[in-house]
């Protein structure tokens, strides 16, 4: 059991929680996750990691309010505990190098990107952090990763559609203003994983992305999380979640994503149910 | 070479000293070699095939206490015993089967538990028909067997869910308690047995379990038909009366390192850490959704209780027409676990044939009855999908068997042209398991097999690092749980030696 410090309403849908994992903590590196059980009949989630607090012995954990267990997760309170987290899961990318980096960061992958832009700034390197949101109001975190990152981009979805100017156009316009950037790191829905991952395709600037699929135990036994990359398969939770974009099947890690779609929706509707018999 | 020859030093002797007891004796006098010869073997009550496959609980009922001192009789209890030697953990068993006989049930347990752990787990999933069963005296005499699986189990049943965690540990011998930390890596049965033993002789053991349940492959593994939670729950229980911390959510190799728990006093290791990593058979398709590994699925349905789904939050794939490729225990547990989940038609497709798959026997026979299909000779080439992804059916080859290979099993060699498609919703892979990379890659020096595997002194269990010691599946890649605990028990001997020597 995992005791939460704090809980809180980031944005519209996007909650963070704080809990004691004091190992856990010790061992982080920027760009990991954890996997996470609500509770004792729930699913065992990854997370990525948003943030660690080594003395409190603490981790952060920032996640859309989208599934089941995720729902679960957004309704704890201080002082209540998810039945299990264990980690830091997934190999922690590289740091170290001279050219500037653009972190891509949408949805959830705002605040798991916050840890890298440290990381990366400590490493000594230029960090040009790219925030994509619906709209200013889906925006958080702005001061924090301001503390660490060079420049700060928004990029929000309602602009797109005002500006006629498409997403790869705008993505391109931001990369070819700065020459110095060797490497673009993206973490957020599966969508701006591919939208980013096109944009940059064919330009030579070599682009991580952080993958998301669905995961069981976390820990390579059991292969739910198999992506293909340049013809290959890996277990997204030992051997990335970080890969280069180039080379992923898009449409199979779509495919794979969606598995228990219809399940996901009955596990949702149950939930409701049973929340709106707590509240009567 | 006589049977009681492979018994470890001293244990013949031990043997003879208990079988020349005057209760024994007495024992043997009170019913001819005639007529317990003529006492067929008990049939081990069970579930009706029809309504087992409606529900996830145990097969086997178990012996009634009638049922299991009839068994006991049909015992000789004769001078040289070839159930001991081939037991991995070389329990006493014509002791404990006479204890049974005589109605002292307790003493039956005590017995047992002196060399194993976990009695009412091996009592259900060990392969007795090639270990203690296979050199019964009575198959000598033309009879089948004393079904030895069956009373170990009914004894731990008997006893242990009715006394409480820790009941009857006061009674062994005081030990001195001995100051130096153990870490145990995983908490299958490898690691629960070197833990229990290691905790016997005194020492402070600390079990590090990555997944949020303890058991290893008995909780991830093997379905709940064959090994009821509360069984493993008992167990459990008993191991940590004795002592043995076990701390789960713990992944060591990433929460922290076999480095950080030397720095927090850890002076040997016991890395139980299993078989984790799924072989796949790298053919076209095999990523379509419908594709599962064998290590998915179960874990799916037994650690995270999918089958009790939307109750449990974890969902599990039901199929109509489910495929289940391999012969071995692994495989059993999977198509047996897509009938119960609702599979119109569950069927194994293995590339030998019938005599060569591995599975327990009693596995095979539940299948039957069940009414899996068994397709052998055959082996998938390819899966086939529709447009969204999913699985829709696979292509198959026809194998005939060729010349031994190195298992010193028939090689199957396709036959050109005998390509056929069959319609499948469901494909789950259990073609085998080779050891988990994610901590043994990590310890330089190490030394490893040809199949990532962990090198040991069998005698020992010592790697080739000083004070880590390894067991069971990391060593064997797919074996049983019983060579684990005999692993285990080895480990925990050798770990006594090396820290009494420092």
């Amino acid at each position: 059991m995992n005791r939460v410090v704090l809980s809180e309403r980031l944005v519209p849908n996007l909650y963070r929680l704080v809990l004691e994992a004091p190992e856990v903590a010790a061992a982080a590196r920027a760009g990991q996750f954890v996997m996470v059980i609500p509770d004792g009949k729930g699913e065992r989630i990854p997370i990525n990691l948003a943030d660690w607090d080594r003395e409190r012995g603490t981790v952060d954990l920032v996640f859309l309010n989208l599934g089941a267990s995720t729902r679960k997760l957004a309704a704890l309170k201080p002082g209540e505990a998810v039945e299990g987290l264990a980690g830091p899961l997934g190999r922690a990318p590289e740091v170290s190098g001279s050219g500037a980096v653009l972190l891509v960061g949408g949805c959830y992958g705002i605040g798991g990107l916050y840890p890298l832009a440290r990381e990366l700034k400590q490493a000594g390197r230029r960090v040009i952090f790219l925030a994509e949101a619906r709209s200013p109001a889906y925006l958080y975190w702005e001061d924090r990763i301001k503390k660490y990152a060079d420049e700060f981009l928004t990029l929000f979805r309602e602009d797109c559609l005002g500006s006629g100017q498409n997403f790869k156009e705008l993505v391109g316009e931001v990369i070819s203003e700065r020459p110095d950037i060797d490497l673009v790191m993206v973490m957020g829905c599966s969508y701006l994983l591919f939208k980013f991952s096109e944009a940059t395709t064919g330009s030579g600037l070599k682009t991580l992305v952080s993958l998301n699929p669905i995961m069981v135990d976390g820990t390579g036994m059991c292969g739910a999380c198999r992506v293909s990359v340049g013809g290959r398969t890996y277990f997204a939770c030992v051997d990335g979640p970080w890969f280069e974009a180039g080379g992923l099947d898009w449409q199979e890690y779509f495919n794979r994503r969606k598995a228990f779609l219809f399940q996901e929706e009955q596990a949702l509707a149950r939930l409701d149910r049973e929340f709106w018999k707590r509240m009567e | 070479m006589s049977r009681t020859d492979r018994l470890e030093p001293g244990q013949a002797e031990r043997l003879l000293r208990e079988r020349e007891k005057d209760w024994r004796k007495a024992l043997r006098r009170e019913i001819s070699i005639q007529k317990r010869l003529a006492i067929e073997r008990q049939p081990m009550p069970e579930q009706e095939p029809r309504v087992r496959i409606g529900n996830f609980k145990e097969v086997n009922l178990g012996y009634t206490l009638e049922l299991a001192r009839a068994e006991a009789r049909r015992c000789l209890d004769c001078g040289q015993p070839g159930c001991v030697a081939g037991c991995p953990v070389a329990i006493d068993i014509p002791t404990f089967i006479k204890y049974i006989e005589a109605g002292e049930l307790e003493k039956a347990l005590e017995k047992i538990r002196e060399t194993n752990g976990l009695p009412a787990i091996c009592g259900r999933v060990c392969p007795q028909e090639v270990q203690c069963e296979k050199d019964c005296n009575l198959v000598r005499a033309g009879k089948a067997p004393v079904a030895i699986g069956h009373l170990e189990r009914f004894v731990a049943d008997y006893l242990c869910l009715r006394e409480e965690a820790g009941a009857g540990i006061s009674s062994s011998p005081e030990l001195a308690r001995r100051p130096e930390k153990i870490a145990v890596v995983g908490s299958g049965p490898g690691g629960l047995t070197a833990a229990a033993d290691l905790a016997r002789l005194g020492y402070r053991v600390t079990v590090f379990e990555a997944l949020h349940l303890p058991g290893g492959v008995l909780a991830y593994g093997i379905p709940e038909f064959r090994l009821p939670r509360e069984i493993l729950q008992s167990e459990i229980n008993f191991i940590k009366a004795l002592g043995v911390e076990i701390k789960t959510n713990f992944i060591v190799g990433r929460t922290a390192s076999l480095e950080d728990l030397r720095q927090d006093g850890y002076r040997a290791f016991f890395l139980g850490t299993g078989a984790g990593l799924p072989s796949f058979m790298n053919i076209p398709g095999e990523n379509l959704l419908g594709v599962y590994s064998a290590n998915e699925y179960l874990t799916r349905v037994n650690l995270m209780k999918g089958f009790r789904f939307p109750e449990f939050d974890t969902p599990v794939p039901r199929a109509r027409r489910a495929a289940v490729i391999g012969g071995g225990n692994v495989a059993m547990d999977a198509v047996r676990t897509a009938l119960r989940l609702g599979a119109e038609q569950a069927t194994i497709f293995y590339r030998r044939s019938r005599a060569e798959m591995p599975a327990r026997v009693e596995e095979v026979k539940h299948a039957e009855e069940e009414g899996i299909v068994f397709n052998f000779l055959t082996v998938p080439v390819r899966f086939l999908g529709n447009d969204r992804g999913q699985l829709r059916g696979m292509v198959l080859q026809r194998l005939a068997l060729g010349e031994p290979d190195s298992s010193g099993r028939p090689r199957p060699v396709p036959i050109p042209g005998s390509e056929f498609e069959v319609e499948v919703d469901l494909a789950v892979v259990a073609i085998g398991q080779s050891p988990n990379p994610l901590l043994i890659k990590q310890l330089p020096g190490l030394k490893l097999g040809r199949w990532g595997n962990v090198e040991v002194d069998f005698q020992t269990m010592a790697t080739s690092l000083p004070g880590i010691y390894a067991g069971g599946d990391a060593v064997r890649g797919g074996a049983t749980v019983i060579l684990a605990m005999g692993d285990g028990r080895r480990a925990a001997r050798a770990i006594d030696e090396f820290l009494r020597k420092e």
